[in-house]
């Protein structure tokens, strides 16, 4: 993908985006609601236009009438709030939609993959969120994709279904599957992608691995003492970075190479040794932090 | 057309699932026959006659004419109603008096000089209108015959001579049953047509099923004949259902000839025409399935489902004339109940019309892809 924009009137929805994907390999594009993800996805899937640059899908030019039926049949999409027909069953719904292709793979088969053997026959009005999403697993895999598109496939599931989300995902690409993935949860794009971009304001601000990102733009691994108090504040060794306090009464420690041994053995023989302590890690949301100044909730709005 | 079938057959296994929407389409048709075959009924042992006394003397009935209606009414074969005497053309007056009130088109006229021609002793004659197609033609005309001849019994004189003259006139003697089944398909097809291509474009395109399939090969005409394919099997199914039920339980007999079947293909693709260009200008789905019921409801009351246009004020005939569903509930009755293949053929081809025109405008607004 190469320069790619969209605009609306005046509003530019994607601005000069430029990325590319390794086969079988899970792309993230992370970003919080409204920065260009569903737009940039939705011309990769031959279904809007781009006002500007060019994108390549599995060697077919997008821009290209004649092109858009070859990428349809070979990618597998899972539009955002996906919803299948309510009153067919499970595997019906499959079928349904394995007969818009030339060739479409066993339905039991993906049953399997995606775990509903028991609600095969249920309608897909009865099943719940998480089920009816790996339902928009199955039917986004109906064609044997060699590109999958997940559109925030765990948006609004609760956190035990995105985990079976995550672990259908995890099988596709066992599998070998190139996916495509856009969400706003950090920690999906952390936990599944290999490669991830980030895009606010339609562009992308920062590209690479999950550990590339946080080790440039993530900052300093931070040590966490739960419930010392203000009082806490006082044990600590002087000379380090200066310490907040946080959910009335933690104490969160910016790390330096090199000052954890110094600060445990510090605090060794005080009353925090007795307190819960950790070292955490920054995040793909300390990322987004700290190149945007805003952080992404769980809604995927920006604050 | 495997994919087409595919629509189809999807869309009628979760119709089948539906029940609500089995009500609206099979059910519902069936609970109006019953209640409009109750409350107008289906006829009665009396026959329906209209008559027409002409022979007058200073703005009265003579008496003689008075004596013969009298006969008539003694009978009680007959529910008698007045046709004023200045009404220069009788026969349309029973046509459209008839319908508005569900009565049989039949007409006796006594002729001015009636009673001068009996006192004379010259011929005289009253004239009968009536439709050789009226199954109780041949019933009503003895009757009639007999009564006038007992009539002219009755004068004591030898040498009256008093005649029915019997006239055809083109009617249609139809019950109110007759006409409200041909309304009742018309009225479903249009509500399944409308809602169906509004539920389908409307609440699959927010459910994203649209957007899904945009991304498969499937095109937009496949997915608009999958649609129509589908309107054509419930159009089938629900006409079937009425006319059985209408068959057996009030025995209605309606023909089913190529002008119905054109009519019927016509309203499969007119309705869900209607119900794509709604979609496309209410894109919220509740919005226009509130839109739908704006349009869906005036029109059946207004295109002659449930009474006659003829017996509407004359602006709502006006309205009535630019609604679709006139042309489709007239043509149906023409070419399933009176029998008139000029007019079904024209009510077909202005349907028809109609159908290419909404279907085309439903398929060129509806966006497959995204803006």
């Amino acid at each position: 993908m190469d320069n790619l924009s969209k605009k609306y009137g005046d509003t530019v929805a994607v601005n000069g985006v430029s990325f590319g994907l390794s086969k079988g390999e899970v792309f993230a594009f992370l970003g919080p609601n409204g920065a260009g993800k569903t737009t940039t996805v939705e011309i990769l899937e031959c279904l809007r236009a781009p006002s500007g640059g060019q994108a390549i899908v599995l060697d077919y030019d997008v821009g290209k009438r004649s092109d858009q039926s070859e990428i349809r049949k070979r990618i597998g999409v899972l539009p955002q709030d996906f919803n299948a027909i309510d009153r067919l069953t499970v595997r019906e719904n499959i079928d349904y939609f394995g007969a818009m292709y030339d060739h479409q793979l066993d339905a039991d088969q993906l049953i399997e993959l995606v775990d509903l053997k028991d609600k095969r026959d249920d309608q897909f009005k009865t099943l719940s969120g998480g089920l009816k999403q790996r339902v928009g697993l199955a039917v986004a895999l109906v064609n044997d994709p060699a590109l999958v598109f997940l559109d925030e496939p765990t948006t609004g599931l609760d956190p035990r279904a995105r985990r079976d989300v995550w672990y259908v995902i995890e099988r596709l690409k066992k599998q070998g599957k190139t996916v495509f993935l856009t969400t706003h949860y950090m920690d999906e794009a952390e936990y599944l992608a290999d490669t991830v971009s980030i895009i606010d304001h339609g562009q992308i601000i920062a590209s690479g691995t999950p550990n590339e990102l946080i080790d440039a733009h993530g900052g300093k691994k931070t040590l966490v003492i739960r419930e010392a108090g203000e009082d806490g504040l006082k044990f600590l060794p002087s000379g380090i970075s200066k310490p907040q306090l946080k959910n009335e009464g933690d104490i969160y420690i910016p790390l330096n190479n090199g000052e954890l041994t110094n600060i445990l053995i510090a605090i060794g023989q005080t009353p925090l040794a007795n307190r819960e302590i950790e070292v955490r890690r920054p995040t793909l949301d300390d990322v987004f932090l700290n190149m945007t100044g805003r952080r992404v909730s769980e809604e995927g709005e920006v604050a | 057309m495997s994919r087409v079938y595919t629509i189809v057959k999807g869309h009628v296994k979760a119709w089948l699932r539906s029940k609500s929407t089995i009500f609206w389409t099979l059910a519902f048709p069936i609970l109006l026959i019953v209640l409009f075959g109750a409350i107008f009924g289906t006829g009665n042992t009396r026959f329906d006659l209209y008559v027409q006394n002409q022979d007058l003397t200073a703005n009265a009935p003579t008496p003689a004419s008075q004596g013969y209606v009298a006969a008539l009414n003694y009978t009680g074969a007959f529910n008698i109603q007045t046709v004023p005497a200045e009404m220069s053309n009788p026969v349309s007056y029973v046509r459209d008096d008839a319908q508005l009130h569900n009565r049989g088109q039949r007409l006796v006229v006594i002729p001015i000089g009636f009673q001068n021609n009996l006192t004379s002793s010259k011929p005289a004659s009253i004239q009968l209108y009536i439709d050789q197609s009226d199954q109780a033609s041949s019933s009503l005309s003895g009757v009639i015959t007999a009564v006038t001849a007992s009539y002219a019994a009755s004068l004591s004189s030898s040498t009256v001579s008093l005649s029915v003259q019997q006239v055809p006139i083109v009617t249609h003697n139809t019950r109110y049953i007759d006409f409200f089944i041909p309304g009742v398909i018309g009225m479903t097809l249009l509500t399944s047509g409308v809602f169906g291509a509004v539920n389908t474009n409307g609440r699959y395109r927010e459910l994203k099923i649209i957007k899904k399939l945009a991304t498969t090969p499937l095109s937009k005409i496949e997915w608009i004949l999958g649609m129509v394919g589908y309107q054509m099997f419930l159009a089938a199914l629900s006409i079937a259902v009425i006319l059985l039920f209408g068959r057996f339980v009030f025995g209605v007999t309606a023909t089913i000839d190529i002008y119905a079947i054109g009519l019927v293909v016509a309203a499969a693709l007119l309705f869900p025409g209607i119900g794509m260009v709604l979609a496309n200008f209410v894109k919220d789905a509740d919005g226009a399935e509130a839109a739908a019921n704006a349009i869906t409801f005036p029109m059946m009351f207004l295109a002659g489902t449930f009474w006659p246009t003829e017996t509407m004020p004359t602006v709502l005939k006006v309205i009535a004339n630019y609604l679709p569903l006139t042309y489709i509930n007239n043509g149906l009755r023409d070419a399933m109940i009176y029998l008139e293949p000029a007019q079904a053929l024209t009510n077909t081809i202005i349907a028809l019309g109609l159908a290419g025109f909404f279907i085309m405008l439903g398929s060129v607004l509806m966006s497959w892809k995204e803006e």
